[in-house]
């Protein structure tokens, strides 16, 4: 059942790769999100407890429900263009992605010979801080910057699910408040970049000098 | 050899139906009454009953054309599966002339657009070979891993020997339907690629191929490309045949809700999508593709 999450989720990965709108990105992120506390629940499905129910609800609260909800709001009050704009052409950077995820298939199967760990769940998520970086670097628009960021760090959660079903809560939590932060953050600089300058990408970023 | 004549005339008998159900539902989720269900077969012998004229510019291609087509339609349809009736053709390996008997009628198909001279015709003949190159390895790369599942290569032994048991089958079956449903989404020209309704040259694919033919060989035209939707509708319910294996009776239910199901599916597809620009569709369909490569390595690693 985890391989059936960790799938989905690697789809999600390939729809991020050919989109063309801003919304789609956050309905993915929206998505990846659902999948992660469902993967949580996953083992404690038939052994109740109160502990285990309150890091997939947190996540469900920041991944879900409140980082999505304050991209689309930053979306609606700078009036950013619904399409995205990318440095490379869709169908290059989609070969690119198929490529680096045959990659990652094949070293974790490699180091699945020395250390116990799960393939699909692993091969995933570290194929999630592939394609985020990957976002980063291809992408104009600083939101889409923003949602290449969060995707990573889903992808981080996700090794971190496929390593060490347990992780000490305080550490997960502590993540989550991180992400949650850094997003806040950014939405404050993106606030203050659009105050300055007329459109949102990297391209009017060059040009700064002391 | 009964039970595969049974399905074949199944197969036959039920691809018009499929069809106009498709159209009804597409009329009624956009709030219109829609043509009865059984369209497709009052056009069909309305198409029976005319005169063949041919352009006085085509030579004996476009006259054997249409019969090829017709009956390697005919030929596919006796090697998929309905239900738990043994198809009439299966021997190891069919899954390959499955594929290159659809990919001949494709050929004939574009060379008798050619043969007319016409230059709309041709350029949808383009675009038709175009967009085959790249759907032809996503059925290779989604149906090829289903096989490696199961170690058979023929169409019946595939769908009647996996087992449940089989962890990985659950999600081979969704990774799958995606990738195969985009599969029948561009082979059978339906929305996000091609519109089937438009009639404007400019922007056909399969529509314009046809545009000359008249009277009987537009009767085979249209009945082909119905058998084919069917074909296709039909490898997609077969992935949830081995669900209804103890039970005859659960695998006519899942061939019937299958159908319906699936109609729908394309109806609500068809309403919700606008198409594509061409030069965006080799990037849907590479995303079928690595869809199905994804199953590959899914595969590969699960064990």
């Amino acid at each position: 059942m985890e391989n059936f999450f960790s799938i989905l989720f690697s789809l999600s990965l390939f729809y991020v790769a050919i989109t063309f709108r801003v919304k789609a990105y956050v309905s993915v992120l929206r998505f990846q999100g659902i999948l992660l506390a469902l993967l949580l629940i996953l083992p404690f499905i038939f052994k109740f407890s109160i502990y285990a129910i309150i890091l997939p609800l947190t996540i469900v609260l920041i991944k879900v429900i409140l980082i999505p909800n304050y991209i689309n709001k930053i979306i609606l009050d700078l009036d950013i263009k619904r399409k995205i704009d990318p440095t490379i052409q869709q169908l290059t950077f989609l070969i690119i992605v198929i490529a680096s995820v045959i990659i990652i298939f094949l070293l974790t199967s490699i180091i699945s010979n020395n250390i116990e760990l799960n393939v699909i769940p692993f091969a995933s998520g570290f194929s999630a801080i592939v394609v985020g970086i990957y976002l980063i670097i291809f992408r104009k628009k600083l939101i889409i910057h923003v949602c290449g960021f969060l995707i990573l760090e889903n992808g981080i959660f996700l090794i971190s699910t496929a390593i060490a079903s347990e992780l000490p809560m305080m550490i997960e939590l502590g993540i989550l408040l991180d992400v949650f932060v850094v997003v806040f953050l950014m939405g404050i600089a993106l606030n203050r970049i659009s105050d300055t300058f007329e459109g949102f990408e990297v391209s009017h970023l060059r040009r700064l000098k002391d | 050899m009964l039970e595969g004549i049974i399905s074949l005339i199944i197969v036959i008998f039920i691809s018009p139906l499929f069809a106009g159900m498709i159209n009804k539902y597409k009329a009624i989720f956009t709030g219109r009454i829609g043509a009865p269900v059984f369209q497709p077969y009052y056009e069909l012998i309305r198409l029976i009953k005319k005169e063949t004229i041919n352009a006085s510019s085509s030579s004996f291609v476009s006259k054997i054309a249409p019969i090829i087509i017709f009956l390697s339609m005919i030929f596919v349809s006796s090697i998929i599966p309905v239900g738990f009736l043994k198809p009439l053709i299966s021997f190891n390996g069919d899954i390959i002339l499955f594929a290159y008997i659809l990919g001949l009628a494709r050929f004939l198909q574009i060379l008798s657009a050619m043969d007319i001279g016409s230059s709309f015709e041709g350029m949808g003949a383009a675009r038709e070979a175009t967009f085959a190159l790249f759907a032809e390895p996503i059925f290779f790369f989604s149906i090829g891993s289903i096989a490696f599942i199961s170690g058979h290569t023929s169409m019946y032994e595939i769908f009647n020997s996996i087992l449940l048991n089989n962890i990985g089958y659950e999600i081979f079956i969704i990774v799958c339907s995606i990738s195969v449903f985009i599969l029948a989404i561009t082979e059978c020209s339906r929305m996000p690629v091609d519109d089937p309704n438009t009639h404007l040259e400019l922007t056909m694919i399969h529509e314009v191929m046809i545009l000359d033919n008249s009277g009987f060989d537009l009767f085979l035209y249209q009945f082909s490309s119905y058998i084919k939707l069917t074909i296709y509708a039909l490898i997609e319910i077969s992935f949830f045949y081995p669900f209804g294996k103890q039970n005859h009776f659960l695998g006519i239910l899942i061939f019937i809700v299958g159908f319906l199901t699936l109609s729908i599916t394309l109806a609500l597809v068809e309403t919700i999508t606008s198409r594509y620009k061409m030069k965006l569709i080799p990037q849907y369909l590479l995303f079928a593709t690595s869809i199905g490569i994804l199953n590959l390595l899914i595969y590969t690693f699960m064990k």
